[in-house]
């Protein structure tokens, strides 16, 4: 990797009429580098493209592309290539023309244009649709040809905009197997938006989670997954939501879903603070027998989840809690609606800050 | 749902018949009214049979009117050649202004954006005798009056605002993402605009242009007042028609016809344009 | 509450100037009380032609749809005793959300305060409970969504149909949902017949799933024997995320010490799967096409019995790791309960037990074994 980032967000803010959409953005992104701007929707993580992109100018702050200032220049004096959510192709060309189009635009030869073109097109195995029109593919088609044309001038940096959302889920699943190696091979700086967790986890060497104009947290995946900055990414990452309670441990333990639950020595700080506790469903292990520190619960419903299974249970005092179990392990719960006991990990509990939401 | 029996389908088909039948007929009247003489038009009772003549479309094209009180001379020709000419500048013009202004307004956001737009269109509202007498003064003080520059600036009232608000509409129906790919591309705003805005606009464009054409050629009172006879197209000149010695039917019904013959010819051409490309599928949806 | 019973269902779409459509090929279906039906497959494979025949939106062109012994393919829908959750919401605009999940309680003449209790209960389960006073062009497509699923189970009718009845929730709310309305389902012995072309979301919620291509019902079985035991090619490569892997594979004559032979894509021997000599006999000739197939989290990483195979990628998902490999030129997709530590590029091995691999004939698509280690013992 290369000293300098190519791609470099200092300070970035961008506000319409009074609503302030993005405040004090900041980020570096190296060559061969896959960031994932991460966040629910509204958080501005499309207006961020487009400011990266030239379709906007930002209102403070700057980016810098290979050291230079981007500010005022438009969308075609940047090296950047963008694959959009709903596509964006030229209805009126054929795929080869819109693959050709960044070429077309840098004014090259005819026969590099299509050797170029071909060879992006056979990497994205689409080149046997070259000569149709949007209207004639399929979705999966469309979705590549929208990459192959992003790819195609091979741009030092590289935007995607949720580009896997309007696909069916079998492709989606193929296709997140299949890009980190794609993008690989073209060395590109690459921000790639998405809202769901599991393919920022996939795809990202850093996650960085846009919430309401901000950067509240940038990491590699486990990090971001595992030591959540606040309880709202704790709550965006993971499959079930992470179970949250408020409560105020004493020290050792914590009244917790009507009983005495043990807490790991770590979160003896923590002593008479109201807090917001979190365990993860994986945390929580879940047996037919009573378990020394477990807790005893109704198990109401087995809904499976691909290769594990989601048990939603309710506590002596009527809370919910969701715990999730491999799949060869649930065979043994059945339809549900009988006892069972549940153990939460004490070392595994994240605390926050009822009030500001951070992780304590 | 949607099991049809025969003697439904036949009574739908009787019905349709009709209705098309009422609204048609008068059409269907002045047609055959255009291929007989006066006198057969006014016998009573009047009959469907008839020997058809040519000789109304005959007059109005040589020019000459034969009738008993003497030969008239028909400028019908020359009304139908102002028509033309009038309504294809006006509107070429307005496409011309209309097209980008449509664009600006689908793309740009500026103060008072709306409200320019919407007083654009206001101009429709009124009618035409509504501001007839001011204009009519204007121009005299202008030197305007009875001038091909005079009509045609006039006739941007009809054209102009219709175009703008169909255009517009059009643009917007594209998705922005789809110019903004093409300028990350590389291309810069004048290409944006005519290799992608255009062509897919073009539907819209055919739509405004043909409407806007109807209205100008359909035009009455502008061309009445601010037009002399060697100008006026051939709605003002159908009232040569009411001469002295009667009012020639006959030349009326043929005179229509072939009014109507050029619009109709120009929507036969562009309904290719109407139809075309609807759901082009390039936007997911 | 009563059962649900689909008899040869058959639809054909004719339109002038079109060749006939066979829309739904004579389905034999059949829901216990209080069972919960899913309805899977691909746009397009005839699921909501059928869930519509029930609901008496379509005419059925032939067979019998009975609920308990009552046959009702003949009786318009308001007579059917059904309710369903339309996948385009069709809410009714000039009533707040309230009234508008209560509308069938209130034509049932039931009384205000049970009317209440129940929207209030059915609203909090989904929670819509802080929406119920606003209109419904002003609250979002998830929340529209939920409104139209809360109507229809509010009622608790004989028969729920439900259409596409989660595909716009936020993510967040995916897990908890489909847990509570389960429960609430199984817990009123509700009658249910869903469809939807996410097979996560049949998997979740469904005691069994009927599978279905292009009119054709796959295979209609409990979610485990879907898993465990797909009828066809189809029926495995469609359940599962990831689905399970398929490769070909052709029977090693006995010069070359039987078995089967794992082949790649291009021809080329990746692995072997050695049969006890009984199962080699019982299999057959050699010239047919067979497809393998082993469902991701069977295939043990990091196993040091394993065969050394090339790591192409490996995502850590928090709770589970998915690992794409390439073992001898076959591409297979594994996943495992914990993290593996292996970099792109590196070598991992992976042990792939016999006990569960499946057996398919490539050219029908047909299963023909499932598990090929018991088979030693039942062979014999």
């Amino acid at each position: 990797m290369t000293g300098a980032a190519r791609l470099v967000l200092d300070g970035v803010a961008k506000r319409y009429g009074r609503a302030v959409v993005l405040d004090d953005v900041s980020l570096e992104v190296e060559s061969g580098e896959i960031v994932v701007v991460c966040g629910p929707s509204g958080g501005g993580k499309t207006v961020l493209l487009r400011l990266i992109a030239g379709t906007e100018q930002p209102d403070q702050g700057d980016i810098r592309i290979d050291g230079k200032s981007m500010l005022g220049l438009g969308a075609e004096q940047r090296d950047v290539g963008m694959a959009f959510q709903n596509f964006a192709l030229y209805p009126h060309l054929t795929a080869y023309q819109n693959i050709a189009s960044p070429l077309e635009a840098r004014g090259l030869a005819t026969a590099e244009i299509k050797q170029r073109v071909d060879k992006v097109a056979a990497l994205l195995r689409i080149g046997h649709v070259l000569g149709h029109t949007p209207r004639e593919l399929s979705n999966g088609q469309k979705q590549r040809t929208s990459l192959a044309r992003a790819l195609v001038r091979g741009p030092g940096t590289l935007l995607l905009d949720d580009p896997l959302r309007n696909v069916d889920a079998k492709l989606r699943y193929e296709m997140r197997l299949e890009l980190p190696r794609l993008l690989a091979s073209f060395g590109s700086a690459v921000i790639y938006v998405t809202q769901d967790y599991r393919e920022a986890m996939a795809l990202g060497r850093r996650i960085a989670v846009l919430r309401q104009g901000r950067f509240e947290q940038v990491g590699a995946p486990e990090t971001v997954y595992g030591e959540p900055a606040n309880l709202e990414i704790a709550r965006l990452f993971g499959d079930p939501t992470i179970n949250l309670y408020p409560c105020r441990p004493d020290g050792e333990a914590v009244e917790l879903l009507g009983e005495r639950v043990p807490l790991a020595p770590g979160m003896a700080q923590l002593a008479g603070r109201e807090v917001m506790l979190g365990i993860r469903a994986e945390d929580i292990e879940v047996a037919t027998e009573p378990m020394p520190g477990s807790v005893a619960a109704e198990l109401d419903a087995v809904t499976p989840l691909n290769v594990r299974a989601v048990l939603y249970l309710r506590s002596r005092d009527g809370k919910e809690l969701l715990a999730t179990v491999p799949e060869d392990d649930a065979l043994r719960f059945g339809r549900g609606h009988r006892p069972v006991w549940a153990k939460l990990a004490p070392d595994r509990f994240l605390a926050f800050d009822p009030a500001t939401g951070a992780r304590l | 749902m949607g099991r049809s029996s025969l003697g439904g389908a036949v009574l739908r088909g009787m019905l349709l018949t009709l209705v098309v039948l009422f609204f048609l007929f008068p059409i269907l009247w002045v047609v055959l009214m255009s291929f007989q003489t006066n006198e057969t038009i006014l016998r009573i009772p009047p009959s469907l049979l008839f020997e058809p003549t040519l000789s109304n479309y005959t007059a109005l094209i040589s020019g000459k009117l034969v009738t008993n009180a003497g030969t008239l001379e028909l400028a019908f020709m020359n009304n139908l050649k102002n028509s033309v000419v009038l309504s294809t500048v006006s509107v070429a013009l307005a496409l011309l202004l209309g097209v980008p202004a449509a664009y600006a307004f689908a793309r740009f956001r500026f103060r008072l954006g709306e409200n320019i737009a919407f007083t654009l269109l206001s101009f429709r509202f009124a009618p035409p005798l509504l501001v007839l007498l001011p204009l009519s003064l204007y121009f005299r003080q202008l030197g305007l009056t009875d001038t091909w520059v005079g009509l045609i600036w006039v006739y941007q009232l009809i054209a102009l605002p219709l175009i703008l608000w169909i255009v517009r509409g059009y643009f917007e129906d594209i998705s922005p993402d789809i110019e903004h790919a093409y300028r990350i591309d590389g291309h810069g705003w004048w290409r944006t605009f005519t290799r992608i805005a255009l062509p897919l606009a073009r539907p819209g464009i055919a739509a405004a242009g043909l409407l806007a054409f109807i209205f100008c050629w359909n035009n009455f009172v502008f061309a009445l007042i601010l037009a002399s006879a060697d100008k006026q197209p051939v709605t003002v000149g159908a009232l040569a028609f009411v001469t002295a010695s009667g009012i020639q039917y006959g030349q009326i019904a043929a005179a229509v016809m072939l009014s109507i013959l050029p619009t109709l010819l120009l929507a036969l051409y562009a309904q290719r344009y109407l139809v075309e490309g609807l759901s082009l599928g390039a936007v997911k949806g | 509450m009563a059962g649900l019973a689909l008899d040869q269902l058959s639809k054909i779409y004719r339109s002038r100037g079109k060749q006939p459509v066979l829309a739904v090929d004579r389905v034999d279906l059949a829901a216990g009380e209080g069972e919960i039906v899913g309805l899977l497959g691909s746009s397009g494979c005839g699921k909501t032609s059928t869930l519509r025949m029930i609901a008496g939106f379509e005419d059925v062109s032939s067979g019998t749809i009975r609920v308990g012994d009552k046959a009702i393919q003949a009786l318009p829908p308001k007579d059917r005793g059904v309710a369903m959750a339309f996948e385009g919401y069709a809410l009714y605009p000039p009533l707040t959300i309230r009234d508008n999940i209560g509308f069938a309680l209130l034509r049932e003449r039931r009384s205000r305060e049970e009317v209440a209790r129940r929207v209030g209960e059915i609203a909090g389960l989904l929670e819509i409970g802080d929406i119920l006073d606003r209109y419904p062009p002003t609250i979002s497509a998830g929340q529209q969504q939920r409104t139209s699923l809360a109507r229809a189970l509010v009622r608790r009718a004989a028969i729920s149909l439900l259409d596409e009845p989660m595909s716009q929730l936020e993510p967040q709310l995916r897990a908890i949902l489909r847990a509570r309305i389960k429960d609430y389902l199984i817990e009123h012995r509700m009658t249910t017949v869903f469809v939807t072309h996410d097979q996560t979301e049949a998997i979740a919620l469904a005691d069994r799933i009927a599978v279905m291509e292009q009119g054709v019902l796959q295979q209609y079985a409990p979610p485990a024997e879907l898993k465990e035991q797909p009828a066809n090619l189809f029926v495995a490569s469609f359940i599962g995320e990831p689905p399970m892997n398929i490769v070909d594979a052709r029977l090693a004559p006995g010069t070359e010490g039987g078995g089967l032979i794992a082949t790649s894509p291009d021809g080329l021997t990746a692995f072997k799967v050695p049969l006890a000599p009984a199962l080699t006999a019982r299999l057959g000739r050699p010239d047919i096409g067979y497809k393998l197939g082993i469902r991701p989290h069977r295939a043990l990483v990091g196993d040091p019995l394993g065969l050394p195979a090339t790591v192409v990628s490996n995502q850590w998902l928090g709770d589970q790791a998915h690992l794409a490999l390439d073992l001898g030129g076959c591409f297979l997709v594994v996943v495992a309960h914990r993290r593996i530590d292996a970099s792109i590029g590196g070598t991992v091995p992976v042990r792939l037990p016999p006990g569960a691999m499946h057996l398919f004939d490539a050219a029908s698509g047909r299963a023909l074994l499932h598990g090929l280690e018991a088979q030693e013992a039942a062979a014999a």
